[in-house]
């Protein structure tokens, strides 16, 4: 059933057909009908840069049975901006096709163009929970967020909090702690160099580990702000010492403990301990990395490692 | 993700390949019970020695992820699945049912697939580098390929997904690598270079990185993908008169650009896809295949990098018992990991080992091959194609990087100052041809930890920044680098 031929209102466009790539294209796609045609006009719209409000139905038609469609998205944002279409409404329209497509992409870098040039952000912090109940790990709402609060100067508008209130959730979401990480030291002022917050950092990583300290997100966050500080990982020896005794092998509780304190006995110039914790990841705890560890044991021969 | 990934087009997340469905011994009627694999060591049929008790989403995620691969792993309680055992007791490679699912990938689709309208032309590089990989001659498909590309070529310049869309880095790079494995005069030259010129000159952004398309996304994967582009069609350097950027001061392709990706290396080691993201396997491969055709490797990467941070992350992306890789933190391993993460390891050591000396020992080997060998082979093959993991359907996608990071597990890489292995040519002219100096050869029993595949699972060699099969890179960038103007 032709829809737009039949239209009066599209009776002046000259759909241009698809050319799928000679005569044998590669992986052609039999679209249906409804498809074809919808995308004849639309490559009819662009090529004469129609900017028309019916630009918008159409690409709505389109969005509908692909919302994997870069040019159709982008086209549609210029339409918008042409047209000086009421932005809010664009968002709730929106929301509905986010949750219908949870992994498509292309919704994501629209909604980030349209945010940014309503310039405000109100709601975008719930919507977002909205879709991390479904997804709690999805990278393109990660990203979204990011830039939500570099362009609207989030960063102490509920942003901890909420980050907190997913991590007691699940301690073990990588995202959300890189999304602490952003907060406190992704942004350009010097408050996070502080001591007073260096300190409530590494304690924060340290509680969440004592929760289950077979989870790599805390270690490497302490492993991070350790560096970030430039403080020795011996500041955190006694810690480690608590889930991987140095007396008692068998009572280890955590490969990263014993992970770490390879790298404070190196430190401390304790090349036997040191030794003694890489050969037990290698044999017992961790041996799928057994080659790594003993790429690490290689380096503790090197003289720049005793530097 | 590089791209759209097909798997995520469609419904499968929720689905269990009825085929593949696992049972225990006892369930199981008695001409169906098999013996299984042969002894297959504790490290990959046993779950980690340590356990938190705490339970998240993560944690039963994952644990459902070791019971799923488990019976692959090992073989025991499989419903139905036969497979051909190698001389080491595990599945053989089945190369003719793949063979067949990516000739299959390049056939027609039903109307269901228009959500693939956009990402089309990485079928169309998914599936021929596969077939490449597998060991198949492609000449005969060269011609369709040409037309194909051709339809979504851009008059102003790169390639869209399809004919009339916008151009875009993605479709431009699957255009160039396709034209490369074509490796005819006429495939290299269907690709209008001084419009792509012209175009990529306004994807580059005054801060150095580059944007998939027209006011589209800034993130790793468009420095890689323009340098793959730049270097493969050996284009000039220096920024058309038309760029936007040169406003800002910016007079190069390259100005800024490494610095730009390594702002994106994130605290945990690896890197993201734009500044403060999170570290994400195939967003880490872009970043340093771009390091890599920026520069040699043990120059590049230790500059811009922080590299014991890097190898840690990277490291700790391999989990056991399944042995294959997970593309973040505390998510789940995944086939198409194999190439993301696994393709990373030959860049990173060569990187550690430093320049390449005459007479020098292979470098270091950092991670385990046998593991993700055993992966690949037991969980991600099904009858027919690749997938994510025993779970999943197969897919054009994760059948190709399933294979190139077999191709990565089987070969040892090195970087050699001199050129590219058998190449006897002079060396290459111009910028940017530091990916064209690798030299390659067959993995030696004792870098494999227990070998798990015969010659007749082997796969072949690829050059490890462009991803297409030994020769096909530099046999291109030598046809540019002949011919002069544009």
């Amino acid at each position: 059933m032709p829809k737009y031929a039949e239209d009066p209102a599209w009776s002046d466009v000259e759909p241009l057909p698809q050319n799928d790539g000679g005569p044998n294209p590669l992986a052609a796609i039999a679209y249906t009908e409804e498809y074809s045609e919808a995308m004849s006009y639309l490559r009819a719209v662009m090529a004469s840069n129609d900017m028309s409000e019916r630009v918008l139905d159409l690409t709505e038609d389109i969005i509908n049975m692909n919302p994997a469609h870069y040019t159709v998205w982008l086209y549609r944002a210029k339409v918008l901006f042409n047209l000086n279409y009421d932005l809010r409404k664009e968002i709730d329209w929106l929301n509905d096709t986010a949750l219908k497509h949870q992994k498509n992409y292309q919704i994501w870098q629209h909604r980030q163009t349209i945010i940014n040039r309503l310039g405000s952000a109100d709601g975008e912090t719930a919507f977002i929970a909205k879709m991390f109940s479904k997804d709690p790990k999805n990278y393109h709402v990660w990203s979204y967020r990011q830039w939500l609060v570099r362009r609207f100067e989030l960063w102490d508008e509920g942003e901890i909090e909420a980050v907190e209130g997913m991590i007691k959730e699940d301690v073990r979401n990588n995202s959300a702690w890189n999304h602490r990480w952003f907060l406190v030291f992704g942004r350009d002022s010097s408050a996070h160099k502080e001591q007073d917050v260096i300190e409530r950092e590494l304690e924060y990583a340290k509680k969440a580990i004592v929760l289950a300290p077979q989870n790599q997100s805390p270690w490497n966050y302490l492993r991070g702000v350790l560096r970030y500080a430039e403080l020795p990982v011996s500041h955190v020896r006694d810690f480690a010492l608590g889930f991987a005794p140095a007396d008692s092998p068998d009572d280890v509780r955590s490969s990263y403990a014993l992970d770490l304190l390879a790298d404070v006995y190196e430190e401390q110039h304790q090349k036997e301990e040191a030794i003694k914790a890489l050969d037990l990841l290698a044999t017992k705890y961790d041996p799928i990395r057994a080659r790594y560890w003993e790429y690490k044991k290689n380096l503790l021969e090197q003289p720049t490692a005793a530097a | 993700m590089i791209g759209p990934r097909v798997e995520e087009l469609s419904d499968s997340d929720a689905k269990v390949d009825d085929d593949f469905e696992s049972m225990s011994d006892d369930e199981l009627p008695p001409e169906l019970t098999r013996t299984a694999w042969a002894s297959v060591p504790e490290l990959f049929s046993c779950p980690p020695p340590i356990r938190d008790e705490l339970e998240t989403q993560t944690s039963k995620l994952q644990d459902k992820t070791i019971q799923e691969c488990l019976p692959f792993l090992t073989g025991k309680g499989l419903k139905d699945w036969q497979p051909q055992l190698n001389s080491h007791g595990i599945p053989e490679l089945s190369r003719a049912a793949h063979v067949e699912f990516l000739q299959d990938a390049l056939g027609d689709y039903p109307p269901q697939f228009a959500v693939m309208d956009a990402s089309r032309m990485w079928i169309l590089y998914w599936a021929l580098a596969g077939l490449s990989f597998l060991g198949e001659d492609i000449a005969e498909r060269v011609e369709s390929m040409i037309y194909t590309f051709d339809a979504a070529q851009h008059p102003s310049g790169g390639f869209g997904g399809g004919h009339g869309q916008l151009p875009h880095l993605a479709p431009s790079y699957t255009a160039v690598l396709c034209a490369a494995l074509g490796a005819t005069p006429d495939s290299y030259d269907f690709i209008d270079r001084k419009a792509m010129w012209h175009w990529l000159g306004r994807m580059k952004q005054p801060g150095g990185g580059f944007s998939m398309c027209a006011d589209g996304e800034v993130d790793t994967r468009g420095a890689f993908c323009a340098l793959v582009i730049i270097s493969l069609l050996n284009l000039p350097l220096e920024l058309p008169a038309d760029s936007p950027a040169k406003e800002a001061g910016v007079e190069t392709f390259v100005d800024g650009l490494a610095k730009w990706i390594a702002s994106c290396q994130s605290y945990e080691g690896g890197i993201g896809g734009a500044p403060g993201n999170e570290a994400h396997g195939a967003y880490t491969f872009c970043a340093l295949g771009a390091l890599c055709i920026l520069g040699p490797p043990h120059e590049t990467i230790p500059r811009y990098l922080n590299v014991a941070a890097l190898v840690a992350w990277l490291s700790s992306r391999q989990y056991a018992p399944e042995g294959g890789l997970a593309g973040r933190t505390n998510k789940l391993v995944d086939g198409c990991y194999s190439h993301w993460i696994g393709g990373c390891w030959a860049l990173v050591e060569a990187a550690v080992a430093g320049p390449g000396k005459p007479g020098a020992g292979p470098p270091p080997s950092l991670w385990s091959r046998e593991g993700l060998i055993r992966y690949i082979l037991c969980c991600a093959q099904g009858h027919y194609g690749l997938r994510d993991k025993p779970s999943k359907h197969p897919d054009a996608y994760h059948t190709c990087y399933n294979l190139a990071g077999f191709s990565s597990a089987q070969h040892v890489y090195s970087y050699d100052d001199a050129q590219t292995e058998g190449d006897e040519e002079e060396e290459f002219q111009g910028p940017l041809s530091a990916g064209f100096h690798w030299r390659t050869r067959d993995v030696e029993v004792g870098e494999v930890e227990g070998k798990v595949f015969d010659e007749g699972d082997r796969v072949a060699a690829m050059n490890p920044v462009y991803l297409i099969p030994w020769g096909c890179a530099e046999k291109m960038r030598r046809y540019f680098e002949g011919k002069v103007g544009f």
